[in-house]
């Protein structure tokens, strides 16, 4: 019953981390006339042909899926912008380049869903990858650095890239803190009151300390 | 106390210590082979870490640093920690070093804990990440059960990934959700 | 932080998000991300429990009138996806929370920082809980022991404390990401903070910033809505 959680169970599966990037907003440009939609997330359209407009991603993919419009991919999402970020991302030790929160949810919706609406979709998934890649094994190589520190900025790194590495990282860095600072987890009740006791006739110990 | 019911906890504490009595005690039978069931003042047994602990806060014994603390061990660690078998030594390496070095006022003990703890994650977490199995199970012998626990962390996490990036099905509804609620009565 | 190149500063995302975190739904996700994460139970969210409640009764009512009516079947559809969206977040909190409660309910019962925080229907599940799990182990266990030893709660009748009762571990450490500015916190240990980018003697959060943290020193930032977990 230690408190770190059963290490076969991450936090958050990557499915409701998805779940939680579903609900970023993308334009799509219908092809369809339909009514506003009022949702209890929220109020979206009118829906009118070719005109584009803000939808959160499950109805992006929900309209997609049944041929109701097109898909604009993020600006980021392109060649140009992913080689340079993966450019800068191998060159700097010490910092992320800034991406969307969601980025790696996002584009795996997108090349899923709406293949045929990314230009270059190979080339930006192999990039997306390449960069996923980079910034995971960035992180897990600089952890001695935080040995026995209490909190650690990790600036722009992403949901998923977050969910990956938690539940080593959490482990680690609660071991390093640990070792570094032995008097501050009791891991049992240690016998710190120390007073040395008074052999025999004292009443029988609990059976676990 | 918070983990009264830990399994790992508990077993840390059965990993034995070198002990020497400073009173003779009589009516116990530490080594089964002796002709009497007393210990004499100055013998030197082994006990588990737990039974230990008590005879110290009476004062009846003195703690010596373990075998797995020793000098040599250090020694190896120094050399190239990511290779030296931890597990053989104590497969509660760690723990057990945090709840002697207080015992035995040896301050060094949680000094080498970090560093041999800081050098060998990066190896397990290289592993869990790149190797085949066949290459990694002779690595996996040598770990300790909380380095084996991180080993598994980092392995099922990205498992887990690398599954949902590869899709397949979607959250999935139990068949009972999601039709509509009727009251309960 | 790095925020020159890239076509989103961090600014620019926090404001976007301030701006659309204002529906129930963002805030029950929110709940819902910070009870998943934290290591102890948190103050029950009860309006907005209660709001949200509301909120699925009335969706439930209205689909039914689409279906009645002969609305075009994808309308409906879509109704239906955005209702089972807000109807897995809300079972997945309340849940979370009856989990947290199985695993430490003697600890939360004898608390009362935690037993204020149950909802009146937590707070009848715990009490039941307790008494299934005495009743269980006196008669598996406890009535076969020795009079000194037949408490649920103690080892023995000498044991100054309840020792068997399990705790939730608060130096675990979780990931939060700043809604807030935070107080400045001096944090104990040999070091106080670290980053890739700065090393300072105390250590804040401003809003954008996305953090590792060991949970304990950051339990107020956390109830007071300044951080929130991810």
């Amino acid at each position: 019953m230690a408190g770190q959680s059963d290490p076969h169970i991450s936090l958050f599966s990557a499915e409701e981390v998805e779940f939680m990037a579903e609900d970023e907003l993308i334009e799509i440009v219908p092809n369809l006339r339909m009514d506003p939609l009022n949702f209890i997330c929220g109020d979206f359209g009118p829906f009118l042909p070719q005109i584009a407009t803000q939808v959160p991603f499950w109805l992006a993919v929900a309209l997609k899926k049944r041929g109701k419009c097109a898909i604009r991919p993020p600006q980021w999402m392109s060649v140009e912008n992913l080689t340079q970020v993966l450019e800068r991302e191998r060159e700097s030790q010490g910092a992320f380049q800034v991406l969307p929160f969601h980025y790696v949810e996002i584009s795996r919706l997108l090349f899923d869903h709406a293949r045929d609406d990314i230009p270059d979709m190979y080339m930006v998934r192999s990039l997306i990858e390449d960069i996923r890649d980079v910034r995971i094994h960035k992180v897990e190589t600089s952890l001695e650095k935080f040995s026995g520190t209490s909190a650690v900025k990790i600036p722009n790194l992403s949901a998923m890239e977050v969910n990956i590495i938690r539940p080593f990282v959490g482990r680690a860095l609660q071991a390093f803190y640990k070792h570094d600072n032995p008097e501050k987890i009791p891991d049992v009740d240690r016998p710190s009151s120390a007073q040395t006791r008074v052999a025999n006739n004292e009443p029988r110990r609990p059976l676990r300390r | 106390m918070a983990n009264y019911y830990n399994i790992d906890d508990i077993l840390a504490e059965e990993e034995f210590v070198p002990v020497v009595f400073h009173k003779a005690a009589n009516g116990v039978v530490i080594d089964p082979s002796s002709e009497t069931n007393s210990v004499e003042q100055g013998a030197k047994v082994e006990l588990p870490l737990w039974l230990a602990q008590e005879l110290y806060l009476r004062q009846a014994i003195s703690i010596s640093v373990p075998a797995c603390f020793s000098q040599r061990t250090r020694l190896e660690i120094q050399a190239d920690a990511a290779c030296v078998d931890l597990k053989s030594r104590s497969p509660y390496f760690y723990e057990f070093g945090c709840k002697i070095a207080p015992l035995v006022g040896d301050k060094t003990i949680e000094i080498l804990l970090l560093s041999a703890f800081k050098i060998r994650y990066k190896e397990i977490l290289t592993k869990a990440y790149t190797a085949v199995f066949t290459t990694t199970s002779k690595f996996l012998t040598l770990l300790t059960k909380e380095e084996t626990n991180l080993y598994e962390a980092a392995q099922a996490s990205m498992a887990a990934f690398k599954k949902w990036r590869m899709g397949g099905p979607r959250l999935q509804r139990a068949s009972v959700l999601g039709r509509k609620r009727k009251p309960l009565d | 932080m790095a925020s020159s190149g890239g076509e989103w500063s961090a600014e620019q995302i926090d404001d976007y998000e301030a701006l659309i975190s204002t529906t129930d739904v963002e805030l029950l996700k929110k709940a819902w991300r910070n009870e998943k994460a934290s290591p102890e139970i948190l103050p029950f969210e009860e309006a907005l429990v209660k709001r949200a409640k509301e909120q699925i009764q009335l969706m439930e009512e209205t689909v039914d009138d689409f279906e009645e009516s002969g609305h075009d079947p994808l309308i409906v559809s879509l109704y239906q996806m955005d209702l089972d969206r807000v109807q897995f977040l809300l079972r997945s909190y309340l849940r979370v929370r009856l989990q947290k409660i199985e695993k430490f309910m003697f600890y939360i019962w004898k608390t009362d920082t935690y037993r204020n925080r149950l909802s009146i229907e937590e707070e009848k599940f715990t009490e039941r809980c307790i008494r299934d799990m005495g009743k269980h182990l006196e008669e598996t266990v406890l009535s076969k022991m020795p009079d000194n030893y037949q408490s649920v709660l103690k080892q023995s009748v000498i044991s100054e404390e309840d020792d068997m009762v399990p705790e939730p571990q608060l130096d675990t450490f979780v990931v939060a990401k700043c809604e807030r500015t935070t107080r400045p916190l001096y944090l104990d240990g040999s070091r106080q903070s670290a980053g890739f980018d700065s090393r300072d003697d105390h250590f804040q959060m401003v809003p954008g910033d996305l953090c590792i943290l060991r949970y304990r020193p950051f339990q107020e930032e956390l109830t007071s809505g300044n951080i929130s977990l991810v």
